[in-house]
């Protein structure tokens, strides 16, 4: 089946290489869309040069309006499979085969990154918010998720066009996500996977930032601005 | 409100009603907010002019304090105005996001085409 793996990056050319020659050694039969986020260094010459296509943003849209672009690219273009795969090094490429093996019977795959605990450390104020996003999740979906913000994932291509239009931009967009695919009657599975640490860039959270997010997400949810008619597989 | 309080609201109001007759001449403002602002510009002469309307109206409702009645006014307007620019203002990212998208597409399209 035609594979897409989805890279939205920001200025992320120190670590792109690697990441594209270590993903086009484990799966040289995927295509490979990079989302260049309104970068101001050479992720999208980077891009290029490693031979994968590159969409270039007029400006910084954040990672869930880089994430929508690379859903759209992958519904224009006729995916049958596309994945989330992080620009900076945080993805084993090892583990994209055992994300997409869990779409033979699911519509979408989430990575986590808890299969083994000691493999990744957060804060406690992310482990807090993680806490409290997958109590919130669990509450909504009646499903139980151990790593709801991973950005790990796989979709086929029901999910690809919801996402295309429909995918949530703002940050924490992959909780939002989540509940969405869900809602919208999709089978979507958690898949234990390992994580490396973050090769370059900032994580994206300040404590303040995170409380906001998480009151945003809270009303988005609430408000049940999800619900979506129920699909078959 | 007293006499010199009135002399100031009327020149505020006139003053007002030339700066958005000036705007929209110039074509920044939208016809929309313009005759918004217009009617704005009006209601606040008219209560300058004849203080009695406005009194005659909160002594209707039964406001024993005047002002209140203007104030009220205020204060409702401007919470709906801004609702309305939330609205404006989230469906304008929505488009913004949107255009980014189509423009990022039709570059990759360009640039494969090979100008």
């Amino acid at each position: 089946m035609r594979t897409v793996a989805i890279i939205p990056a920001f200025n992320e050319a120190k670590t792109l290489p690697a990441v594209l020659s270590a993903l086009g050694q484990q799966v040289p039969e995927h295509d490979v869309i990079v989302i260049d986020d309104g970068s101001t260094d050479d992720t999208a010459l980077v891009a290029r040069e490693a031979g994968a296509d590159c969409l270039s943003l007029p400006f910084n849209l954040g990672i869930g309006g880089a994430l929508r672009l690379g859903f759209r690219h992958a519904v224009e273009q006729g995916y049958e499979i596309g994945y989330q795969f992080d620009a900076d090094g945080q993805h084993d490429p090892s583990q994209v085969p055992v994300l997409l093996a869990a779409l033979d019977e699911a519509h979408m795959a989430v990575g986590s990154r808890f299969a083994n605990p000691t493999d990744y450390r957060a804060g406690w104020s992310r482990s807090l918010a993680m806490g409290l996003l997958r109590w919130l999740v669990r509450r909504l979906t009646g499903q139980r998720f151990t790593d709801t913000s991973s950005g790990f994932r796989a979709f086929r291509r029901p999910v690809l066009e919801l996402f295309a239009t429909n995918y949530p931009v703002e940050y924490m967009d992959s909780v939002e996500a989540l509940i969405l695919a869900i809602r919208g009657g999709f089978r979507v599975v958690e898949v234990p996977v390992s994580m490396g640490d973050r090769r370059g860039g900032a994580p994206s959270n300040r404590n303040l930032r995170l409380v906001y997010h998480f009151l945003r997400v809270l009303i988005v949810l609430l408000a049940g601005s999800h619900r979506r008619p129920a699909s078959s597989l | 409100m007293s006499g010199g309080a009135h002399v100031l609201v009327g020149l505020l109001a006139l003053g007002a009603l030339f700066f958005v007759v000036r705007l929209v001449r110039l074509q920044v403002l939208k016809a929309k907010y313009s005759i918004l602002w217009l009617t704005v510009g009006a209601a606040l002469a008219v209560a300058a002019a004849a203080p009695g309307v406005l009194d005659w109206f909160a002594e209707k409702l039964g406001i024993g304090y005047e002002p209140t009645l203007f104030l009220l006014l205020a204060i409702g307007f401007l919470l709906l105005l801004s609702m309305h620019f939330s609205y404006e203002l989230s469906r304008t990212e929505r488009r913004l996001r949107t255009l980014a998208e189509e423009l990022a597409l039709l570059r990759r399209d360009r640039d494969s085409r090979g100008d």
